[in-house]
C-alpha cells in the first residue's frame, strides 16, 4: 500500500483548496446585515446594515432617530427620562438588542448565520 | 452477466447497505453537519478494483437507493444529498481509475472529496442558503483523512481476498 505521485499531488491540492477557501469564506460571511426595528411588538422598519444612513421611527414619546455606521447601529436621539438607549451606543451583535422601553422600541440585529436545518 | 457475478455483486451491495445504515447511527454529523466517514465506500472501492467501473456504478446506485428505502428517507432531502454526493464521487472515482495515476488510496480520497462537494452543492441549491459553504473547507480537510482510512481498509480487505478463489 503506497501513495503514488498523483496521490500526493491530489492530497496537497485538496489541502490548499481547503485552506484558501477557509480564508476566503471567513472574510465574508460573519457579518450581520440586517436590523429590524419594532415599535409596540410590531415590525416597522428593516434596516440594511451594509449601507450607512439615518432613519427615524415614531415611538410612543415621539421620534426615535437611528444611525447606521460601519455595520453597527445606534440610537442618536429620542425622548425618554434616562436616555438609556442612546447611551448604549453602537451595537453590532445579534445577541444584544437595543431596547428603548419608554418609547416601546426595540432594535434587533438579525444575522443570517442561524442554523435552521439539520443535515444527515 | 454470469449468475455467479450477479450473486457476488448483490452480496457486496448488501454489505454496503448494512455499512451505510450502521454509519447513520454514528453521531458524526452532529459534530460537523454533512460529515461521514464513508464506510459504505469500502464496497464501492472493492467492486471497482475487482469488477471494474460499470459494476461499481451498479452496486453504488443500488446501495444508495435501497439503503434510503430501508431507512425510510427515499426521495427526501437527505436522499438527494446522498445521491448527489454519490454521483459526483462515482464520476470522480471512475475518471481517477481510468487515468491509472492513482492508487486505491488516491481514488478513495477523490471519492470522499467529491462526495462532500456534491453534498454542499446540493444543500446550497435546495435551501438557497450559503451557510453550508462555511463547512466545505473543513469537510474537504476531513475527507483527506477519512478517504485515506477507507482506502487503506479496502486495500487490507483485498489483500485478504487474494488467497481465495478469484472472482
Amino acid at each position: 500500500m503506497k501513495l503514488t505521485k498523483a496521490d500526493r499531488i491530489l492530497i496537497v491540492i485538496l489541502m490548499l483548496i481547503s485552506l484558501s477557501s477557509l480564508f476566503f469564506l471567513l472574510g465574508h460571511t460573519t457579518q450581520a446585515n440586517r436590523a429590524d426595528v419594532y415599535v409596540k411588538e410590531e415590525k416597522v422598519l428593516s434596516i440594511d446594515l451594509n449601507q450607512d444612513g439615518q432613519y427615524s421611527v415614531e415611538g410612543t414619546n415621539g421620534k426615535v432617530n437611528i444611525e447606521v455606521k460601519d455595520h453597527a447601529v445606534r440610537v442618536t436621539q429620542e425622548n425618554s427620562p434616562h436616555h438609556l438607549c442612546s447611551k448604549q451606543g453602537f451595537v453590532s451583535d445579534s445577541n444584544v438588542p437595543i431596547v428603548c422601553l419608554p418609547n416601546e422600541t426595540v432594535i434587533q440585529i438579525e444575522g443570517d448565520t442561524k442554523e435552521d436545518t439539520v443535515i444527515q | 452477466m454470469k449468475t455467479e457475478k450477479i450473486v457476488e455483486l448483490s452480496f457486496l451491495c448488501a454489505i454496503g447497505i448494512v455499512l451505510q445504515i450502521l454509519e447513520s447511527f454514528l453521531p458524526t454529523s452532529w459534530i460537523i453537519p454533512g460529515f461521514k466517514i464513508g464506510f459504505a465506500n469500502i464496497t464501492a472501492l472493492f467492486v471497482l478494483k475487482m469488477y471494474g467501473i460499470q459494476s461499481m456504478w451498479l452496486v453504488s446506485a443500488m446501495r444508495v437507493f435501497l439503503a434510503s428505502l430501508l431507512q425510510g428517507t427515499l426521495f427526501s432531502v437527505s436522499f438527494w444529498l446522498s445521491a448527489s454526493g454519490a454521483f459526483l464521487a462515482l464520476c470522480a472515482m471512475s475518471i481517477g481509475y481510468k487515468t491509472g495515476w492513482f492508487s486505491i488510496l488516491g481514488i478513495s480520497v477523490l471519492g470522499a472529496a467529491f462526495h462532500s462537494i456534491g453534498q454542499v452543492l446540493m444543500v446550497t441549491w435546495i435551501y438557497q442558503q450559503f451557510f453550508m459553504q462555511l463547512f466545505l473547507p473543513v469537510l474537504l480537510a476531513l475527507s483527506i483523512v477519512s478517504g485515506l482510512c477507507i482506502g487503506a481498509l479496502s486495500q487490507l480487505m483485498m489483500n485478504r481476498w487474494k488467497g481465495r478463489k478469484s472472482i
